[in-house]
């Protein structure tokens, strides 16, 4: 047969088409396969990229925002891109960026430098007039653009209620680290987790980006109704009271639950750069918890209480008070100097008598017996409050160094032991809920996953019983009631005591000008629902604790009692009567 | 069979019939190769543009994920403690003093002690949002069908 003229063209025709059909196969099977080939893909096809998690957000215990989060934007400028720097600054100036700051930044950079943060945690504000800009100079035709700025988007932290709480919260530094109050305290927790990782370019592996789960929500035991109440009362008693300092203290008795807490002076947390001038010194973020100090007279109801748990006085135990005592060879006198004649201990509590509670503590209790109960009530031991920074006071025991025995008489009337306030408050939580001492606490729940796990109450002692506990809540309010004290409120029955101690010196002896106030009470006597510690340092008005700290915290309870919902005794036993 | 023999014998005398055969079977395994490529293709590009499609919801996700934060804090500065005692002062309330209020029993009424943030269904979908068609290969395909078939084989 004869071939055709013309069939090597088509030979050679499918001969090529089949080489190059063979070949793309080949090649096709060989990328799928080649471990050599898919690593080199893989490593030619990441990015580096930034993941910042938002900051945990703290609610107070109905749910308003006491700290959140805001966009503010880190401006970057690309030296690669030869920006026209005049420009540049013009806009920076335009959007109110401070030229000083970034010219700093720039004199500041490496020479090699190819990419320059010219400013950061601006203000959403100030970026949307520079991006506004940069829109509208892009694709100038003389070259004067802002192509080479760069915006990044990212979270700083914001206190929507400014200085509220602030010796509670705390505050968050522009490297996202939590310092004092429960910012530091639940850093870990709040932070989350920034990450920096080489994500994959090629979108069909648009799986594996990274989920960075968010810092966990917390909610805190805070009531921002209560809290602003008793910030402004704490605030007009210095002014009325002339006191250096203050510091109120609202716990809920059954759990520990710290409801308000306040010192000040106070920051506003969204300017925290100025703490500095805020606290200057040594001045404490939250003197509740960082300040110890002599209580005085408000540590009696301790002393009371070991003493009738002991057995060894009863509230109808009548003893005769003199002028004066001796103990350890030093004297000590009453308050007045005077002497009291007979007395039931309801008399010596009321009366504040510090003769009286020294004989209990030196001729009664003994030093073995009274330290056990001051130890078993908390003192020299710090409470374990979760906020940063806590001190654990000073009690000193028979056996140290500085320990006289002088100490046993004036240990009972709070002299020569120093407490910080919530120290106070969680010992005399024990005397308002049946013996039983509780934990003071400040995270309500922290919220994961869209679950809410709320923090448990925990006991952490129960060192008088409970009959002891109602004999000297009942003893207090009758001495209360029989003194027509200032810090009555009408319609409710409170248990409480005043506490006018001196201050002492650094180099020995005490200061004659001046004191520290304080007043401890809760109510109601039959199911307290809150304790309320006040106290006031160096008031100038009065020096005594009756007249200046009794007041205030009647104005406290009048204001709880509105904000808890806590009918006045008459219609709530009424109403459990039904 | 006769008429077979016939045929048989007269593709032998035309041998430019059997070139036809050959040229027919490459180009039958060409079209094949061009479908499966043109189907590997196009769910290759399903997939790309999936993945962008997800790429730029992450954006956006994360866009949005700010703008709440910014209005959930703006939201908390309208109605903080002094905004709202401005405003109420600005409206003629006053504070209520414990000798303002009635008590009233309401049978069953609990006063809520704090709140409760739980979010029912917050927790993110047990089923894969992307489906594994539109990230694995040819290979992984044809792996996890011989996977599956062998485990459903071994079933009694």
């Amino acid at each position: 047969m004869k071939r055709h003229p013309h069939a090597w063209r088509y030979l050679s025709t499918a001969f090529l088409l089949a080489v190059l059909g063979i070949a793309i196969l080949v090649q096709i099977v060989r990328i799928q396969i080649s471990p050599a080939v898919a690593g080199a893909i893989d490593q030619s096809n990441y990015v580096w990229k930034d993941f910042y998690p938002p900051r945990g957000e703290i609610y107070d215990r109905h749910g308003s925002l006491l700290a959140g989060n805001k966009t503010v934007y880190e401006i970057g400028l690309d030296l690669t891109a030869k920006p026209d720097m005049p420009t540049v600054m013009l806009a920076l100036q335009m959007s109110g960026i401070d030229l000083n700051d970034v010219n700093s930044r720039i004199s500041q950079a490496p020479v090699d430098a190819q990419y320059i943060i010219l400013d950061d945690f601006v203000s959403a504000d100030k970026a949307d007039y520079l991006m506004t800009l940069q829109e509208k100079a892009h694709g100038d035709p003389t070259g004067k653009t802002l192509d080479a700025v760069y915006l990044k988007a990212h979270y700083a932290r914001s206190y929507p209620e400014n200085d509220l709480a602030s010796n509670v919260l705390g505050f968050v530094t522009e490297d996202n680290h939590g310092y004092l109050g429960i910012e530091e305290k639940y850093d870990n927790i709040l932070a989350g987790i920034p990450v920096r990782m080489a994500v994959p370019a090629d979108p069909r592996r648009a799986t594996e980006y990274p989920t960075i789960p968010p810092g966990q929500t917390i909610i805190l035991t805070i009531d921002r109704e209560i809290q602003a109440s008793i910030e402004k009362i704490l605030d007009q008693a210095l002014v009325s009271t002339g006191a250096s300092s203050g510091t109120i203290v609202v716990m809920d008795p059954r759990t520990g639950e710290i409801l308000a807490m306040s010192s000040t002076p106070r920051l506003n947390l969204n300017d925290y750069q100025s703490i500095t001038i805020v606290f200057p010194g040594e001045t404490p973020f939250n003197r509740a918890i960082s300040q110890a100090y002599e209580p005085g007279s408000v540590a009696k109801i301790l002393t009371m209480a070991g003493a009738l748990d002991s057995g060894v006085v009863q509230p109808d135990t009548v003893t005769f008070v003199p002028q004066y005592i001796v103990v350890g060879g030093s004297t000590i006198y009453n308050w007045d100097g005077a002497a009291w004649g007979y007395q039931d201990m309801t008399g010596c509590l009321a009366n504040s008598l510090n003769v009286c509670l020294a004989w209990i503590s030196s001729e009664k209790m003994h030093s073995d017996s009274f330290y056990s109960y001051m130890q078993r009530f908390g003192l020299g031991h710090a409470t374990g409050i979760d906020l940063a920074q806590e001190t654990s006071g000073r009690l000193k025991l028979p056996g140290d160094g500085d320990w006289y025995p002088v100490d046993l008489g004036t240990n009972a009337f709070g002299q020569g032991v120093s407490v910080t306030p919530i120290q106070m408050v969680m010992a005399a939580s024990a005397l308002a809920n049946d013996g039983k001492m509780v934990y003071p606490h400040v995270l309500y729940a922290q919220i994961q996953g869209g679950k809410q796990s709320n923090t448990k109450t925990q006991i952490v002692g129960t060192p008088i019983s409970a009959n002891t506990a109602h004999s000297i809540s009942e003893m207090l309010a009758n001495g209360l009631e029989t003194e027509s004290s200032t810090a009555l409120v009408p319609g409710y029955r409170i248990a409480g005591k005043t506490g006018t101690a001196q201050i002492p010196l650094p180099g020995g002896g005490y200061d004659q000008n001046n004191i520290n106030a304080t007043f401890i009470g809760w109510g109601p006597v039959d199911d307290p629902r809150f304790i309320v510690y006040i106290w006031l340092e160096k008031p100038q008005s009065n020096k005594a604790a009756s007249v200046v700290a009794a007041p205030i915290f009647k104005q406290v309870v009048e204001k709880l009692v509105v904000l808890m919902d806590i009918p006045p005794d008459a219609i709530r036993l009424q109403v459990i009567g039904r | 069979m006769n008429n077979v023999t016939q045929i048989v014998q007269k593709v032998r005398q035309a041998p430019w019939r059997v070139q036809r055969q050959w040229i027919g079977l490459f180009l039958l395994a060409l079209v094949l190769m061009a479908m499966v490529a043109a189907i590997y293709l196009n769910v290759t590009v399903r997939a790309t543009l999936v993945g962008r499609e997800t790429i730029s919801l992450q954006a956006t996700i994360t866009t949005n994920q700010r703008i709440n934060a910014d209005s959930e804090t703006q939201l908390a500065r309208l109605i903080s403690i002094e905004a709202m005692q401005q405003r109420a002062d600005a409206m003629g309330f006053q504070p209520a003093n414990p000798d303002d209020i009635i008590y009233v029993t309401v049978p069953g009424y609990v006063v809520p002690s704090a709140v409760d943030m739980s979010t029912p269904g917050s927790n993110p979908p047990a089923v894969p949002i992307i489906l594994p068609e539109y990230t694995e290969s040819w290979f992984d395909y044809f792996m996890n069908q011989q996977a599956s078939s062998a485990s459903a084989g071994g079933q009694p």
